[in-house]
């Protein structure tokens, strides 16, 4: 069947097998393997994309079910050639080991600022616990999630002053 | 303070771009995939294997145990195959290899095998394997067995008090990297290369080596690698085996991937270990004498359990100085996949055994259980059991009292007891309380423990580890090493050390990729030994390079001297980048040996077991639902002494990481053999602390240098896992006042526990 959707902010068409899963389609066909496969059962959250702004487990999907919805990829994540805020505080806070949760961990904690620019630390830990990591005990991670709130909420601040 | 661009990982950007490139992420032009074919019994003869003759095989290459040209894994020993021939010693084990275009193939012929076994009965219990008449290895199923001894037991025994026993035991612990394991094999005329997610590209290239009897050349590139934590050391010797086999064969370049559940279902896990312990104490809580007995459970073959036995042997003793000591130590084999290397490797088992003995003593004794640390703690120019004479870099006290006074240990350990006492004292009158979080039970526990940095024994003067630094075209330095990034932050760590060592900047350090036939062989990334003994190569080729461009510059007119990264002579001055472009195309090798003064022998396990070891203690909050008996660690605050640390931001994340799997190593992670297989399929029903489980980290880290590390710097990478079991676990004595000696707890186990606890009370 032929489906069309937003992929990483440009309209896209490809004829696709009803069974094929999102995370497959996004690899081979779009050759995005910066989603990656950690256990294929919607457990570890690596597959990690947002579907319509809401974090999903592309392993779980289906790509038929993308047909009309926008999907981000860690790819559409960039801001131009630059890493975003929130990239750039994971790389300055060390939220980084392995990367195999990476991208994941990035797309589900978009997710969450976008629904929330204030998030506490309980609501981070709680956005990113479908996103397991093995490496780094999670400190980082949760520090340079909450970095980005607070720069944005500035920029903000700064933008109304 | 955010940390300087400085510190910042060089694999930090493209992970988080999504670029980096893993092994499933290659894209290789006329690839086929592979498949395993495995033993569905623990313990059996294989009488014969069908291959249906009316089936297609042309469109399909398979693999038997006859074809393979030297069927040993080479490692320690020679008696794990590649496929099985005759016998199958583990459900799982490999007997076939089949590889096709594409999956659906691959299951499609797979029902056209047949494989007809005679099953035999099996044995999984370690305590029974050396007695045991099902023979898995050799005549007593023994893969080693270590004893050490020093002083005089019976010494011991007369001049103690009291006598205080233990039995303990650990659990399987897997690894659950993120990325499940993955090699490709490409065939290219006369060679055969390999790409994948592993720790010791060279281990891979020995065993490739002696399969193909050396006729074939073997390059081995190490892909970006989604951790790893001992679980990618030696099985991808295995796994890289049967993807050249397939790729040899059918000329297509083979992958092999493991989904998670093949992952965990077949691949290594830590060793599950037995103890019985004896201590003879004085009444003030002196240890005169130990009498420590360990088995390891191997699995079905040897792998590397010999040297993880060395190591839980040598680490038996722990932190403390005990006159007199005898440890047994032994490694068996039972009917289940290899048991192999684990961060920690042996210590973390060892440990909790030791620290569970001295929360008994202090129990029995009615004292505090870090006033017992305390009391027994080594010092310098104290002796090891080994006898091992401990000269520098000593901080067993250091770190314990530092612990203690940052968590507030002594006063919370009493502030708690009265809280518990209200709470204990309403279940025993059937009055549970209502669910709140100030009514759960709450403990504090401690752990002191240590990590020999390094190969065991003589180990690395038999490795003599070897690393390039060249100077390229454009005046950098680039580093030629085996060693492997696969998120601990080697490479990086790397850079740091040398560019330190030049005095320039760290973007001017270039990285060689993982390469066998561009980099040396420094030995495997293991043994918390990468940033000691290779960085020490490091330093040593740094010092070299400034050497010889000071000589040459000083050859063209004299005075020149190397200050603040410049060359500098009587007001001129060249950059190192600029001076170093004239040495363009050199090659600095430096291989390693240990310092003169380190001394082992391994035949009686006298001496220098180590040339160093790191020293930490913690310290765990743990609250206990007196509901449900969920158990939660809430603080966890550690102290770690590394010698320097080298990258200060990744060595934090490195001691949280590594104590959040001491932490699941305790109360999370548990694997049971439930019809002759593991009954974990992956992270459903295989529990790994996830973000809400995190306790609040307090880490502190501890500079007390290593004369011969790079800067100072001692092993760190596994020592965190080692402390975070027995803190957990000294918190539960603490709040129920009885005995723990086993991991993992789960809140099942409080409950029967505490049933027991009632009809005593």
């Amino acid at each position: 069947m032929k489906i069309t959707f937003k992929l990483n902010g440009e309209n896209v068409s490809i004829e696709v097998e009803s069974y094929k899963r999102l995370i497959d389609m996004l690899r081979e066909d779009f050759e995005l393997t910066g989603t990656k496969e950690g256990c294929s059962i919607g457990e570890c959250g690596a597959c990690t994309v947002l579907m319509d702004g809401k974090a999903v487990n592309s392993c779980l999907v289906l790509a038929a079910q993308i047909d009309g919805a926008e999907i981000l990829t860690i790819e559409g994540v960039n801001q131009g050639n630059n890493l975003s805020d929130l990239q750039r505080n994971f790389l300055t806070h060390g939220a980084v080991q392995c990367g195999f949760c990476t991208p994941g961990m990035i797309l589900s904690s978009l997710a969450l600022l976008n629904e929330n620019p204030n998030p506490t630390v309980e609501e981070i830990e709680e956005s990113i616990a479908g996103n397991l990591c093995r490496c780094t005990g999670y400190k980082q991670i949760i520090e340079a999630v909450k970095a980005t709130a607070e720069m944005s909420n500035q920029k903000l601040r700064n933008q109304s002053a | 303070m955010k940390p300087e661009p400085f510190e910042i990982r060089i694999d930090a950007a493209e992970k988080l771009e999504g670029t980096a490139e893993y092994i499933r992420d290659m894209k290789v032009p006329g690839m086929w995939y592979g498949k395993t074919i495995r033993s569905i019994h623990a313990n059996a003869e294989i009488v014969n294997i069908q291959f249906d003759p009316h089936y297609d095989w042309s469109k399909l290459t398979y693999v038997t145990a006859e074809e393979v040209p030297y069927n040993v894994v080479a490692m320690l020993e020679t008696d794990m195959p590649f496929l099985a021939e005759k016998k199958v010693n583990y459900y799982g084990e490999p007997i076939l290899l089949l590889a096709a275009e594409n999956s659906e193939l691959l299951k499609e012929a797979e029902e056209h095998i047949q494989i007809e076994y005679r099953k035999l009965p099996a044995l999984f219990d370690m305590k029974k394997s050396a007695e045991s008449e099902i023979k898995i290895f050799k005549e007593n199923n023994t893969f080693k067995e270590i004893k050490i001894q020093k002083g005089d037991l019976n010494k011991a025994a007369a001049d103690a008090d009291f006598i205080i026993e233990m039995e303990a035991e650990t659990g399987y612990q897997e690894h659950l990297y993120l990325e499940p394991q993955g090699i490709i094999a490409i065939p290219k005329d006369e060679k055969i290369e390999i790409h994948g997610s592993m720790q010791c590209p060279y281990y891979i290239k020995n065993a490739l080596n002696k399969m193909f009897n050396e006729k074939i050349h073997v390059t081995v590139i190490q892909s970006v690698t989604g951790g790893a934590f001992g679980g990618k050391e030696d099985y991808p010797s295995l796994l890289a085996g049967h993807a050249a086999l397939l790729a040899n064969k059918c000329k297509h370049p083979v992958a092999m991937f493991y989904d998670r559940e093949e992952d965990v279902q077949f691949t290594t896990k830590r060793h599950p270990s037995y103890h019985k312990d004896k201590a003879f104490v004085t009444k003030e809580g002196k240890i005169l004498g130990l009498d420590l007995n360990v088995i390891l459970d191997g699995g079905a073959y040897c792998t590397l359990s010999q040297v993880v036995l060395a190591r839980a042997a040598l680490t038996a003793a722990g932190c403390y100085f005990i006159p007199n000591i005898t440890i047994n130590a032994k490694a068996v084999a039972t009917n289940t996949p290899p048991n192999g290397a684990f961060r920690g490797f042996g210590g973390p088992q060892a440990i909790f055994a030791l620290e569970m003995l001295i929360e008994k003593i202090a129990n029995e004794l009615k004292m505090n259980p870090a006033d017992v640390r305390k009391i027994n703690l080594i010092k310098e120019g104290e002796t090891t059991a080994t006898s091992q004479i401990l000269k520098y870099s000593v901080s067993a006290h250091e770190t314990v009292d530092d612990v203690i006074q940052r968590s507030d240990y002594q006063n919370k350990h009493k502030k708690y007891a009265e809280h518990n006492k209200r709470i204990l004292e309403k279940i025993l009158n059937d009055e549970y309380p209502k669910e709140n979080s100030d009514q759960k039970l709450k403990g504090i526990g401690v752990s002191a423990f240590q990590h020999g940095a390094g190969f065991t024994g003589t180990g690395e003067n038999v490795i003599k580890g070897k690393i390039r630094v060249e100077i390229n075209n454009e005046g950098k330095p680039v580093i030629f090493s085996a060693q492997t990034e696969m998120g601990q932050g080697e490479q990086t760590a790397f850079q740091i050390i040398l560019a330190k060592s030049l005095n320039i900047n760290v973007d001017d350090v270039i990285m060689s990729e993982v390469n066998t036939d561009l980099v040396p062989n420094s030995g495997p990334t293991v043994a918390s030994r990468s940033t000691m003994i290779v960085g020490s190569l490091l330093v040593d080729a740094g010092k070299e390079i400034i050497n010889q461009l000071t000589d040459l510059l000083n050859s063209e007119n004299p005075g020149w001297k190397y200050e603040e990264g410049s060359f500098i002579n009587n007001g001129s001055e060249i950059s190192f980048i600029d001076a170093s472009k004239k040495l363009a195309g050199l090659k600095i090798e430096k291989q390693y040996e240990h310092p003169p003064i380190i001394k082992f022998d391994d035949i009686n396990w006298i001496g220098d077991a180590y040339p160093v070891f790191s020293w930490a203690a913690s310290v765990a909050e743990v609250e206990v639902d007196p509901v449900t008996f969920e158990i939660k660690v809430t603080k966890y605050y550690t102290t770690h002494d590394i010698g320097k640390a080298i990258n200060k931001d990744q060595a934090e994340a490195q001691i949280q990481g590594g104590s959040l799997q001491g932490i699941g190593y305790a109360i999370y992670e548990k694997v049971k053999i439930e019809n002759e297989h593991y009954d974990i399929k992956g992270f459903a029903d295989y529990i790994i602390p996830t973000p809400t489980e995190m306790p609040v980290f307090d880490v502190k880290i501890m500079e007390n240098p290593y004369p011969y590390g790079p800067f100072g710097a001692k092993g760190l990478g596994e020592l965190p896992l080692v402390g975070g079991a027995p803190a957990v676990l000294s918190a539960l004595w603490m709040i129920f006042g009885k005995e723990f000696n086993k991991i993992p707890v789960m809140p099942e186990d409080l409950l029967v526990l505490f049933n027991s606890n009632q009809k005593v009370g």
